[in-house]
């Protein structure tokens, strides 16, 4: 019975329900996750590598972060190939902004400018949802730093800490409990790493499975978009502690 | 690089030792061959195409206390090329009168030769010298009589007779204006922000002689047909006297000297290996 | 009056050993009138890539707009900078886009590609390149530059005397032009330093 809401994206089951989108939320459920911490002098995303083969090779150098103007990064999970469309929409959409007004894009407006483009999939017949969730970490003038959360519906909030992709919902509540105001950005990073590290299904922490990103303001007032080296993530691993086998803390 | 400005410079003083005038001269105005063609004003618009006078310039002249004040620039262009930087643009006409020079430059050159030849007769034949009034009507007249041939001509007449100083406006159309101060040429709307914000009849020569140079150097920083240099001269009693003659290029950094800015930041020098 | 005559301009670049100079004049007029005096028509694109626009000053802002668009999307795309020659490309086909309604500018074009080998080029309006080895020059008082250049313009010039000659040619050649000049602005690009200079000039 439920065959005849759940083929089309655009029909409301009636319970008020849209599958095809609670579908892609699904399909987000098995991706690498990713958490975003908003710190006091920055923001920190961490990101879990779920491909790892030695014989892969990347034509990126990450795999889960990308930036998307000077001032916008954004942590990916979900489906790939339906990530990399959406995020040449935020590129372009960014530059189209700058080139109109000579100013980097206001980070909310370019959050929404996507989430419009999700939304579009879930009312207009014909085509799949996007299967991606995004942590968009930005700065701007008017609001300086930020973090959003973004799913296939086109719904998006700002948040303070947020996780995304597999066992988010024990992500989300461990980072509820042991989120702190005020956190300077060294402190955002511990508290990602240590959050990542308990909900990780991967038995170990290591630099290769992670990836490690920050937006911060320089010395000179310019927003500046830094992603960890593996060598300077392994260090930062040991320094908190958080490379021993994840299971053994629990 | 330093300006040639020799061309500048005064020619000889007049000298009315001349044993005596050639016989034919008959004011030499009267022979211009008109064009045998039946499409007379299709020929003279080709002809004045030909002929492109000039445009760029800027001449100025006032009347104030002590006398008159002459002033011009002294660059020539073709269309965008400038083809000198030290053309004579104030014509000295007799030891008591000046001409300044805008537009067509052969048309100038020529008409006040013939001006002064003219002033100079009338002197031989009255045994005074001729009033700017007079000469300056002179000129109106003959350019009156070559209306609508294609001459290019503003000019201003400035000098001292008997009545003191005296300035007039005259130009290829045949029009001609008494008054204390005119500015002529594409660089003049400059020249008059300047000169009529900072003109007052009591100046000294040394403050006109300042007004009328700095009223050229904006004019020549502002309207790129106009440059070079910015000739000053002063008539008086005496006649006339050139006051200065500066190069523009340097009286900018004179006006405005460059302040150096502070360093925002170091550079940093390669290491020498 | 032509259309690129309409705000006056003068760019130039040159090839030095190892290194390049790419100046250009200051100055924005109307026709004769000028309306400013610190106009920049030299736009970096990278640390090792430049480019001049000379022609009409809504035109070369418009454009360095659109090409800071798409060298910045490269750059996220690629995670790396244009070489010269793409770069150059790019402009061509960007030009030509506009082939029945051209942007009114001729850019001059300079960069340091791989291994630091020198790159200049110059383009008309709807992008025909023109690669040359020495210099390349454009503008209003391109004539004069072209003078001035092939008579002071020696190969393999050491990165001072590559300053000081492209200080010379722009500031004689705009000295024989009524609407470029009013001083000049010159990038000296070296593979490990890039000098930016500001040039006094005859102000007339």
């Amino acid at each position: 019975m439920s065959r005849r809401y759940d083929s089309r994206t655009t029909i409301f089951s009636p319970e008020g329900r849209l599958y095809q989108v609670e579908y892609a939320m699904e399909a987000i459920g098995n991706a690498g996750s990713a958490i975003g911490v908003l710190a006091r002098d920055g923001v920190v995303l961490v990101g879990e590598k779920k491909v790892t083969s030695k014989l892969l090779q990347t034509s990126r150098s990450t795999e889960k972060m990308y930036k998307i103007d000077d001032h916008v990064a954004c942590a990916v999970a979900g489906i790939m190939s339906d990530a990399n469309i959406l995020i040449n929409t935020a590129r372009v959409q960014a530059q189209r902004y700058a080139l109109a007004y000579q100013e980097p894009m206001p980070v909310e407006q370019l959050v929404q400018s996507l989430c419009d483009t999700k939304q579009g999939y879930t009312q207009f017949g014909g085509l799949r949802p996007f299967g991606v969730s995004f942590l968009f970490a930005g700065w701007d003038r008017n609001f300086g730093f930020q973090l959003y959360m973004s799913d296939p519906s086109g719904n998006y909030g700002g948040w303070k800490a947020a996780a995304i992709g597999a066992n988010n919902a024990a992500a989300q509540s461990m980072l509820k409990q042991d989120y702190k105001e005020e956190l300077t950005r060294e402190e955002a990073v511990q508290l990602a790493l240590k959050v990542l590290s308990k909900t990780m299904d991967s038995t170990s922490l290591t630099s290769e499975k992670l990836e490690l990103a920050e937006i911060f303001l320089s010395p000179s007032g310019v927003v500046e978009y830094h992603v960890f080296s593996s060598e300077a993530l392994g260090k930062l691993l040991t320094k908190f502690g958080v490379n021993q086998a994840a299971s053994s803390a629990e | 690089m330093k300006l040639d400005t020799s061309g500048l410079n005064s020619i000889v003083p007049f000298s009315g030792t001349d044993d005596g005038l050639e016989e034919n001269i008959h004011l030499a105005v009267s022979s211009f061959q008109l064009p045998r063609t039946t499409d007379f004003d299709g020929f003279q618009k080709k002809a004045v195409e030909m002929v492109k006078p000039a445009k760029g310039t800027t001449t100025l002249a006032f009347i104030f206390k002590e006398g008159v004040i002459v002033s011009a620039d002294s660059r020539a262009s073709m269309g965008g090329y400038i083809s000198s930087q030290s053309v004579k643009k104030i014509i000295e006409i007799n030891p008591y009168m000046l001409g300044t020079m805008a537009g067509g430059a052969a048309d100038c050159q020529f008409w006040h030769r013939n001006l002064g030849i003219k002033c100079r007769l009338h002197e031989l034949a009255n045994k005074r010298r001729i009033s700017v009034t007079g000469a300056s009507k002179l000129l109106a007249n003959i350019l009156y009589s070559y209306r609508g041939m294609g001459l290019s001509i503003g000019t201003m007449i400035a000098g001292w007779d008997e009545t003191g100083p005296g300035l007039y406006y005259v130009d290829a159309e045949g029009g001609r204006l008494k008054g204390k101060r005119f500015s002529v040429g594409s660089g003049s709307p400059y020249a008059y922000g300047v000169l009529d914000s900072g003109y007052r009849y009591d100046m000294t020569i040394e403050e006109a002689a300042e007004l009328a140079r700095r009223a050229i150097y904006h004019a020549t920083f502002r309207d790129g047909a106009s440059g070079g240099v910015a000739s000053v001269y002063y008539v008086g009693p005496d006649g006339w006297k050139k006051l200065s003659g500066d190069d523009v290029g340097e009286l900018h950094y004179k006006y405005y000297p460059v302040v150096p800015s502070p360093v925002e930041q170091e550079m940093v020098e390669i290491p020498v290996s | 009056m032509s259309i690129f005559e309409y705000n006056g301009s003068a760019v130039v670049a040159m090839v030095g050993k190892n290194c390049f100079a790419i100046a250009s004049d200051r100055r924005l007029g109307v026709n004769l009138q000028t309306v400013a005096t610190d106009f920049q028509r030299i736009f970096k694109i990278h640390d090792k890539l430049y480019i001049g626009l000379s022609g009409l000053a809504t035109d070369v802002q418009t454009l360095h707009q659109r090409l800071v668009f798409r060298h910045k999307l490269y750059h996220l795309r690629e995670e790396r900078d244009m070489k010269p020659q793409t770069f150059a490309s790019l402009v061509s086909a960007m030009l030509y886009e506009k082939r029945f309604g051209p942007y009114f500018c001729m850019p001059v074009i300079a960069g340091l590609g791989d291994d630091d080998v020198p790159f200049i080029c110059t383009m008309d309006a709807i992008g025909a390149k023109e690669l040359a080895k020495d210099f390349v020059v454009s503008g209003t008082a391109s004539e004069s530059l072209y003078g001035a250049c092939e008579s002071m313009y020696k190969p393999d010039m050491e990165p001072e005397e590559l300053f000081e000659t492209i200080s010379q040619a722009l500031l004689s050649s705009v000295d024989r032009d009524c609407l470029s000049g009013w001083g000049g602005y010159v990038v000296l690009v070296t593979p490990t330093e890039v000098q930016e200079r500001t040039l006094k000039g005859r102000m007339d």
